[in-house]
């Protein structure tokens, strides 16, 4: 009788009934679905970047999945014609210093927040966080006219700012700012009060405080807070397009290196594709030792007392 | 070294009065205990006292210098927490130096601190490990250390053993002593245990509802309560109230009738008799002054040992109880006692027996402001100051 049934039942039946019997085998099928999903989603445009540099800009016409052709010379052909190594560096430079100043007002501001009990601080905290929503590009003209000298108050022009650094690291602090700041003060928040008493007591002020006792026992969330800033600022595109005029000596970021491979009759579509998998490196280095960090600093335990 | 004194330290939340017109002087090297329930006001004093609440008003003075608006690190004293609040990314030697450090005391001026601390703690050997790597006691030791080290004028201590088991706690208690004895700092320690703020302490001041009620020797608050509220807390368990009120000589309740030959009683009326349950005793005991003997019933027994808590409950004559209302009859015809016997009493629950009272241990307290009237109701009168 149990063996008639058995063959009664198709391939769709038979896996149906394995499926609620054992759920788990399920669960880890779709896992691996999901899993495979986001990996081509992630990876495939990597691949296709490796296929189109190796390929010889010649060949470049209705390409596949594989390269036509080999040329692993042009990963050093991106630094000969053009100083690209300059590119990374304003970009990386650019964002350090965005990451180190929204890091220390936004470590200050985040105590306040997080530690702080005043009148009207949760409105005041949406209000900055309110902030973070607001697209950049709506910020673009009117500062672009301040970073430009164009604007006069009192008979004061505004500075000149256009092609150094500052005209991107100034507005994309302000722009990455709440989002760090929301971010701190619910790590400096979850510090025991007695910690910061101790330190006080024992002779630092609250400032000394923060940065001899908060910060390092939040350093996950101090981690966290300085790769998020790092990673936005240097993937940025519209103030790092718009506020340098494009050249290596003047501050352009490396999605202006990328597109000096883009003339006006032609396009070195190879020498684009392996400037931007140079490009990736930086960030790909940071978050690999940064996330080893993050990791050993939640395992460590530090908050516990 | 340094004195300390506070001037009408008040501090209010909004509407609530956290501490309310705190006047304590103390003297040099004083050991002296703030003690009180659960939400008094205590450590509120003391975090003012160490900067770290700013007072609504009034003035904190150490050596007579006004330190109301110093930051704390510039207050030189130092703390012990509750919570222990050692640095949990500090080894015991950083954590310890930490003060020295900050102030840029040089490197072997630290060692040589650091190294004595640990002597006086007994943490030798232990300073490179971290916090988490320590008992309970050891880390207790350690932010004692951290406070010892700096030689700072004020300790402050804020229930600094309520963290540890009974036993280490007893341990600690006498270890504390002997460290401040040896350092002759004077030292502020909150607790709520008043157990631990008599056996420690050169003066207890008893502290509710924010209101300091008595600051005095620990036997002098014991022995002479200034109201019925340090009466009640300090002394374990606590004492009996009856309240009543004075008929002629007399004082009257439901339950009892104790004649007051002498105390002056200025017209009050209404008033609270208190008796320790260690001056409760047998009919048959024969205290040296004693009170009329009183009926009651053994309710429960409590033996610890070296005595045994008796509960009673005393019942008057019908000719009072009688009268009353059959719903009233369980709160208003009997009072309960707690009685401490000694524990070679053979005495069995449910038992009638007959007890009297120590006259010159019965305080009496106002009912309606609860401000001491006498303590000791033999011959010559004492008055509460």
């Amino acid at each position: 009788m149990a063996g008639s049934e058995e063959t009664e039942r198709n391939l769709v039946q038979r896996y149906a009934k394995q499926a609620i019997e054992r759920p788990q085998s399920t669960y880890r099928v779709l896992l691996y679905v999901a899993l495979a999903f986001f990996l081509i989603a992630s990876l495939f445009p990597f691949y296709w970047l490796f296929v189109i540099a190796l390929t010889p800009n010649r060949s470049i016409v209705d390409m596949g999945l594989l390269p036509k052709g080999f040329q692993p010379g042009v990963f050093i052909d991106v630094f000969e014609q053009i100083p690209f190594h300059i590119y990374m560096l304003n970009s990386v430079i650019i964002a350090t210093l965005t990451t180190i100043i929204v890091l220390f007002v936004g470590s200050i501001a985040g105590y306040v927040f997080g530690r702080y009990d005043f009148p009207g601080r949760t409105p005041l905290l949406l209000v900055v966080l309110v902030i973070s929503y607001f697209p950049g590009v709506a910020f673009l003209i009117p500062l672009f006219q301040l970073f430009t000298e164009n604007i006069a108050f009192l008979g004061v022009h505004s500075p000149m700012l256009y092609n150094t650094p500052w005209s991107i690291v100034m507005p994309l602090s302000a722009l990455t700012m709440p989002l760090i700041i929301f971010l701190l003060s619910t790590f400096y928040g979850q510090i025991p009060d007695g910690l910061e008493d101790a330190a006080r007591i024992e002779g630092s002020t609250r400032i000394g405080a923060l940065f001899r006792i908060i910060i390092p026992l939040s350093a996950p969330g101090f981690a966290t807070a300085g790769i998020l800033t790092f990673i936005i600022v240097y993937n940025e595109f519209f103030f790092s397009y718009l506020m340098v005029s494009g050249t290596a000596g003047e501050w352009a970021p490396v999605l202006h290196g990328i597109f000096q491979f883009q003339g006006s009759q032609q396009v070195a579509y190879d020498l684009m594709a392996a400037a931007s998998i140079i490009g990736v490196v930086p960030v790909a280095i940071l978050v690999m030792i940064a996330q080893d960090r993050i990791v050993s600093g939640l395992t460590q335990g530090a908050l516990k007392e | 070294m340094g004195s300390l004194r506070l001037a009408t330290v008040t501090k209010q939340y909004g509407d609530v009065v956290a501490v309310d017109g705190i006047d304590l002087d103390i003297a040099d090297s004083e050991f002296i205990s703030l003690v009180g329930p659960s939400g008094c006001g205590k450590s509120t004093t003391l975090e003012m006292i160490g900067g770290l609440t700013m007072p609504s008003e009034g003035q904190v003075f150490i050596d007579d210098n006004d330190i109301t608006d110093l930051p704390p690190k510039d207050r030189d004293l130092a703390m012990v927490f509750q919570n222990i609040a050692l640095f949990p990314h500090m080894n015991v030697y950083e954590n310890i130096s930490y003060g020295l450090r900050i102030r840029n005391t040089d490197k072997e001026e630290i060692d040589r601190q650091v190294n004595q601390a640990a002597e006086t703690l007994q943490l030798e050997g232990m300073l490179e490990r971290s916090p988490s790597e320590l008992s309970g006691g050891q880390r207790q030791r350690v932010a004692i250390g951290r406070a010892i080290v700096r030689n700072p004028s004020v300790f402050l201590m804020d229930e600094p053993l309520a963290n540890l088991d009974a036993k280490l706690r007893v341990h600690m208690r006498t270890e504390l002593q002997q460290i401040q004895r040896e350092l002759d700092v004077t030292t502020i320690y909150v607790t709520h245990d008043q157990e631990e703020a008599m056996t420690m302490s050169d003066r207890v001041a008893v502290i509710n509802d924010g209101k300091l009620q008595q600051i005095a020797p620990p036997l002098t608050c014991y022995n002479e309560p200034a109201n019925r509220f340090v009466a009640g807390f300090i002394g374990s368990p606590s004492m009996n109230f009856v309240e009543g009120t004075i008929e002629g000589e007399q004082f009257v309740s439901e339950t009892l009738r104790v004649g007051l030959d002498s105390v002056a009683l200025d017209s009050v009326t209404g008033v609270t008799l208190g008796i320790r349950p260690e001056d409760i005793y047998f009919a048959d005991a024969e205290p040296p002054e004693r009170t009329e003997p009183i009926e009651a019933t053994v309710d429960v027994l409590e033996p610890i040992g070296e005595k045994i808590f008796v509960y009673l409950d005393a019942e008057i004559d019908e000719t009072a109880g009688g009268e009353l209302a059959d719903a009233q009859e369980e709160t208003r015809g009997r009072s309960k006692f707690l009685m401490s016997a000694p524990s070679e009493s053979e005495i069995e629950e449910a038992e009638s027996v007959e007890i009297v009272f120590d006259r010159t241990s019965v305080h009496l307290f106002e009912t309606a402001t609860g401000e001491a009237i006498a303590h000791g109701i033999a011959e010559p009168t004492q008055t509460p100051r």
